[in-house]
């Protein structure tokens, strides 16, 4: 456990209620609240902004189709016509992931897209998922995705095993990207923090300065690891579609 | 690092699989299509004011092209008409012109011819005067008196000379 006023105490989960579950401990936490805060502003954004459903849009709803273009764009680009089906997915693991990391820039708000249990259960359901696409597309020849055409032969007994590792590793790195990227934000907005009040008379407003600079550079990475978590699934979406 | 304490690992993902789950769900089903409608709806929109555009195009095309064939038809005819016209005055003209040279060519032989038959008088009386001056000037010198047969006979033979 942190100390009191560690810079990692944020990341801490506090039960809200206390609920077992066949004996498992599914209490709803601080992380659960953060989700739920997550879901409810994407429901009711895309819902209340849409609702008018008028043909010159309003700003809110600009914004709403302005998403919607952007992922399906994302999606047609990456993985073209076969991937219209895999759109609502994308689209929510984008806004899930986005908003999530936006929830988590509020002060006093917990981030849970800087736990590496709930970034890697994501990362898992990608890879998962496209692993059992790519069988159902291609069957057994899928495994031919770790051979790679055009390459002198005695080089294959090195190249398939580092296309198999790096084949495996793909949940790890995105999930881990997230992860590392919102741990080392959040972190290092709370030490200069720490700064601020620590430093004598009002030599404290130059770490704040950098607290306002770098909070503007994380909400840009907020929405850049939201960014490339959905690529990267298109990507690997699309993998599962063309083999090499 | 409270990320690697497992105490709330089931926890996490429960709600996690809770809450995206709805998420997904709530988007698939109600979120996404109703963007969806409203973008095909602009878009029909937008096709439908395209495709009205073009039709009205066309028809203005048309319309000039009509205004055109209009233009060009009624020039064809005005310069038919001018044709025409500037026919009918030449052959006008031209029918006054020669009328007027015959009625110039009649008055013509008709002076000639009087100018001929007063000339014709005027020699007659010529010798009429020629024959009394004779007649008198020799009566005068002489007593011979000519008659005027002599006279003219004499005349006669002369007028060769004088001619």
């Amino acid at each position: 456990m942190a100390a009191k006023d560690s810079p990692l105490k944020q990341f801490e989960i506090d039960p809200i209620s206390n609920i077992e579950l066949g004996g498992y401990n599914i209490s709803f936490t601080n992380s659960s609240f953060a989700m739920l805060i997550t879901v409810l502003v994407i429901t009711l954004f895309l819902t209340l902004t849409v609702n008018t459903r008028s043909i010159i849009p309003s700003r809110m709803q600009l914004i709403s189709e302005l998403m919607y273009n952007f992922i399906a764009q994302l999606l047609s680009d990456t993985v073209g016509d076969n991937g219209k089906r895999y759109f609502p997915f994308v689209f929510s693991l984008f806004m899930f992931v986005l908003i999530g990391n936006m929830v988590g820039m509020v002060p006093y708000q917990f981030t849970f897209t800087s736990h590496i249990i709930v970034t890697f259960a994501l990362a898992a359901v990608v890879f998962i998922g496209v692993t059992i696409l790519g069988f159902i597309n291609h069957g057994i020849k899928f495994f031919t995705f770790f051979y790679i055409p055009g390459v002198p032969f005695y080089m294959h007994p090195l190249l398939i095993p580092i296309e198999v590792i790096s084949y495996l590793s793909r949940p790890i790195s995105l999930s881990v990207r997230l992860f590392a990227n919102m741990l080392a934000g959040h972190t290092l907005l709370k030490v200069f923090a720490g700064f601020v009040v620590s430093m004598p008379f009002f030599t404290g407003v130059f770490p704040l300065a950098f607290i306002v600079a770098l909070t503007g550079l994380e909400i840009l990475i907020a929405f850049l690891q939201a960014y490339v978590f959905a690529i990267l699934t298109c990507l690997y979406i699309n993998d599962a579609y063309h083999l090499h | 690092m409270p990320q690697l304490n497992p105490e709330f690992f089931v926890s996490q993902l429960f709600w996690l699989a809770v809450f995206f789950t709805f998420l997904f769900v709530f988007l698939w089903r109600v979120s996404l299509p109703r963007i969806a409608t409203v973008l095909e709806k602009r878009q029909n929109k937008i096709d439908e004011n395209l495709s009205s555009a073009k039709e009205l195009q066309e028809q203005a095309m048309e319309i000039e092209k009509k205004i055109n064939d209009q233009i060009n038809k009624a020039k064809l005819e005005t310069d038919e008409k001018i044709k025409e016209t500037i026919n009918a005055l030449q052959e006008n003209v031209s029918s006054q012109l020669s009328s007027l040279d015959k009625d110039l060519e009649k008055k013509v032989s008709d002076a000639e011819k009087e100018i001929l038959k007063s000339k014709d008088d005027q020699m007659k009386n010529i010798n009429n005067e020629i024959v009394n001056i004779t007649k008198l000037t020799v009566g005068k010198i002489t007593d011979i008196e000519l008659s005027d047969n002599e006279l003219n006979k004499v005349i006669e033979t002369q007028k060769g000379s004088f001619n």
